[in-house]
């Protein structure tokens, strides 16, 4: 899919996010330069369009991605004209602004501090909170950061997306069940979302095949990282990230299968039968040759899957024909 | 409680529906007021003009589900005439639009059967 | 039975160009304005402190839970929901604790909820105002006059209401006056005024009328209702499920569901 400057650049691999921040000058000289404030010349001008700030703030991140510090200052001057200095949104965004023009880590310590006493005015300011969240993980301090987040997340306990990073700042520091909660907060939150679902799958995988896991609860792991996969692909047909975890899943428990399998506590999830999770493994199998076929060969109606993705899961194709073994 | 269970199963997107709904209704008032001016310039009066109006309306709901639903609802295997793909009750996809076109209709032809015949 | 005639009636073209068209434009432009003078009224949504914010989503983080529980093993459906019961009833959510068990304040002392009893009356207001000014303009200026026949036919009761302020006793009641077809305007426009203003306004009386039937979310954290009755409810609430999960054989539900 090409890059769209209405969609959110955080996810863009970086040649993407090039092309996206090179229409910076291009869009920036297309639109009028200051946003009418007064009212009659509201009445007078185009009526505006919510893409438009949108446009700006996405263009700010690519820029900062790709160096342009210039586009990006000018992209928050419209939208500082526009919303002013106090707007929460704003503020956020000339803290990244700042953050990313940071030479040393004394600026960013002076950059923390502003938001602190950001924060210390406005105790409900979330944009910036997050990005002093996002600026500690960045500076290294993983657990300050997670515990700051977890200060905001008491006070506003349905945000999908703070959820969303404390388990990954949980992951990152190896907190699995601590991780692993978090994660499911957000599916409390969105119920439906597979990605959060294989997300999820990918935790219990990671958490069972981490050191450690004694034999109980490497089963308990195994299971419900198989069934949160099964999940995630029932949401979204072919969906590459759910495939690719079950075969991997079902693969490492066929591999295991010798294990005594421990009697598990009432209330978790038990493993399906032996034939079930073969079946299921040369279902993920098959599906996993067709969508990497069909991508490569950029068949229509099978694009946009990552390229990465689909590299992966070759790879993971072809260790499996090479040993031969599990099947 | 087992219909509980599929919808979680198989969840619909509330939003979607809304917005298909929506888009329905839209359709079906725009098309009211224009048949209200049709049935005015034609001079209708009484009976033949409601029975002009519930003609063209569900001929209006027919035509809407040949040529956006059914295509797609009966290549995934439901049933003709079955909407379930993207509106929540039939009755309501089939008689729905003829009370919420009334009275735009009405004000149509009142409107353009006095200008006509005045 | 006699054939009755058909009464006919001449008027004035000219009672076209000067009764109905401005009735029509107006109650077209009133619609439009009232529409914008609603969204120009709205007040920015109030800024919460950290205590009620706390507070309103502790809630809705409960009724989440309740709501999609179906998502989590039973394992830490359960742990969630002994934290959240414990934290419900010991009033650990609440805005300030030492008031629980006491009646709620009178909402007319919290000037927080007079601000929401405000928004309530400017919406009520731009839907009154307005209407009543056009009634009397109406009546001021164009009582009297009939203006147009109805395409059907209607029985003698309606005569009273479409012929108001015209002295005829025997006129057949589908002639209607100036201010039925006022009446006629505020049901029909709604059409009209999807189509030039969007879905969602709120020119029209009707529709908003509606929409004040319908539920309230906002009425969930108005004024008046106490918090801790609230957090009670819901912990019963989540006390009372019965757990199951969509992972349950899901694996079977796939192999059945997807060939290759």
């Amino acid at each position: 899919m090409a890059p769209s400057v209405f969609r959110s650049p955080v996810q863009l691999p970086p040649a993407e996010a090039l092309e996206l921040s090179k229409q910076a000058p291009a869009i920036l000289r297309s639109s009028a330069n200051t946003a009418s404030t007064s009212a009659i010349g509201a009445i007078f001008s185009a009526p505006e369009k919510p893409e438009e700030w949108i446009t700006y703030e996405n263009l700010i991140l690519s820029s900062l991605r790709t160096g342009d510090d210039k586009a990006a200052n000018q992209c928050l001057a419209r939208l500082v004209a526009r919303f002013g200095e106090n707007n929460e949104r704003v503020m956020a965004l000339r803290g990244l602004i700042k953050e990313a023009e940071a030479q040393n880590d004394g600026e960013l310590e002076k950059i923390l501090k502003e938001y602190d006493q950001i924060l210390s005015e406005n105790d409900t300011n979330i944009p910036i909170a997050k990005r002093r969240v996002a600026l500690l993980r960045s500076m290294g301090r993983l657990s300050d950061a997670a515990s700051t987040l977890v200060q905001l997340l008491d006070f506003s306990p349905t945000d999908a997306e703070a959820w969303s990073e404390l388990s990954d700042l949980y992951l990152a520091q190896g907190l699995y069940p601590q991780a692993i909660y978090a994660e499911e907060e957000v599916l409390v939150l969105a119920p439906n979302a597979w990605n959060v679902h294989a997300r999820l799958g990918e935790l219990q995988y990671m958490a069972a095949t981490a050191s450690g896991a004694d034999g109980g609860s490497y089963q308990k792991h195994l299971a419900e990282a198989l069934k949160r996969f099964s999940r995630s692909i029932e949401l979204c047909d072919d969906y590459l990230r759910g495939y690719y975890g079950l075969k991997l899943v079902t693969g490492t428990i066929l591999k295991d299968s010798g294990k005594p399998a421990k009697l598990t506590d009432e209330g978790d999830f038990v493993l399906p039968d032996t034939k079930t999770i073969e079946r299921l493994n040369e279902l993920a199998t098959a599906k996993l040759a067709e969508i990497v076929r069909h991508s490569t060969a950029q068949d229509r109606g099978w694009r946009g899957y990552s390229a990465a993705e689909v590299a992966a899961a070759r790879e993971l194709l072809s260790e499996d024909s090479s040993s031969g073994i599990v099947r | 409680m087992s219909s509980e269970i599929e919808l979680q199963i198989a969840p619909i997107v509330q939003e979607s529906l809304m917005h298909n709904s929506r888009t329905f209704q839209n359709l079906q008032s725009l098309t009211a007021s224009l048949f209200g001016v049709s049935a005015g310039i034609l001079g209708l009066e009484s009976y033949s003009g409601f029975l002009f109006y519930i003609i063209f309306s569900l001929l209006t709901s027919v035509l809407f589900y040949i040529i956006r639903v059914a295509p797609t609802s009966i290549s995934s295997g439901k049933k003709p005439l079955d909407t379930s793909r993207y509106f929540l009750g039939a009755v309501d996809f089939w008689t729905g639009g003829l009370m919420n076109g009334l009275a735009g209709f009405i004000l149509t032809w009142t409107l353009f059967y006095g200008l006509v015949s005045a | 039975m006699a054939q009755v005639p058909v009464q006919t009636i001449h008027r004035d073209p000219q009672l076209f160009y000067w009764i109905l068209f401005p009735i029509t434009i107006v109650m077209v432009l009133t619609g439009i304005l009232r529409h914008y003078a609603t969204v120009l009224m709205a007040s920015a949504p109030k800024k919460l402190d950290q205590k009620t914010m706390r507070e309103q989503r502790g809630l809705v983080h409960g009724i989440n839970v309740r709501g999609n529980f179906h998502t989590l093993s039973k394992r830490s459906f359960n742990a969630r929901r002994d934290a959240l019961i414990t934290a419900y009833e010991s009033g650990a959510y609440l805005k300030d604790p030492e008031n629980q068990g006491q009646p709620p304040p009178n909402p007319l002392s919290d000037p927080g909820s007079m601000e929401g009893m405000m928004g309530m009356m400017k919406n009520q207001m731009a839907m009154i105002i307005p209407n009543t000014l056009i009634m009397s303009w109406i009546n001021a200026f164009f009582s009297g006059y009939v203006i147009m026949k109805l395409p059907f036919p209607l029985t003698i009761k309606f005569k009273s209401m479409l012929q108001a302020g015209v002295a005829t006793k025997d006129m057949d009641p589908r002639w209607m006056s100036s201010i039925s077809w006022y009446f006629l305007c505020i049901f029909g426009l709604q059409s009209v005024f999807n189509f030039i203003l969007g879905n969602d306004n709120a020119a029209n009386q009707m529709a908003q009328q509606m929409g004040q039937m319908g539920p309230q979310t906002a009425q969930m954290f108005g004024p008046g209702v106490d918090p801790n009755k609230q957090f009670l409810a819901e912990a019963e609430n989540l006390a009372v499920i019965d757990h199951y999960s969509v992972l349950d054989n899901v694996e079977d539900r796939l192999l059945k569901s997807i060939r290759v």
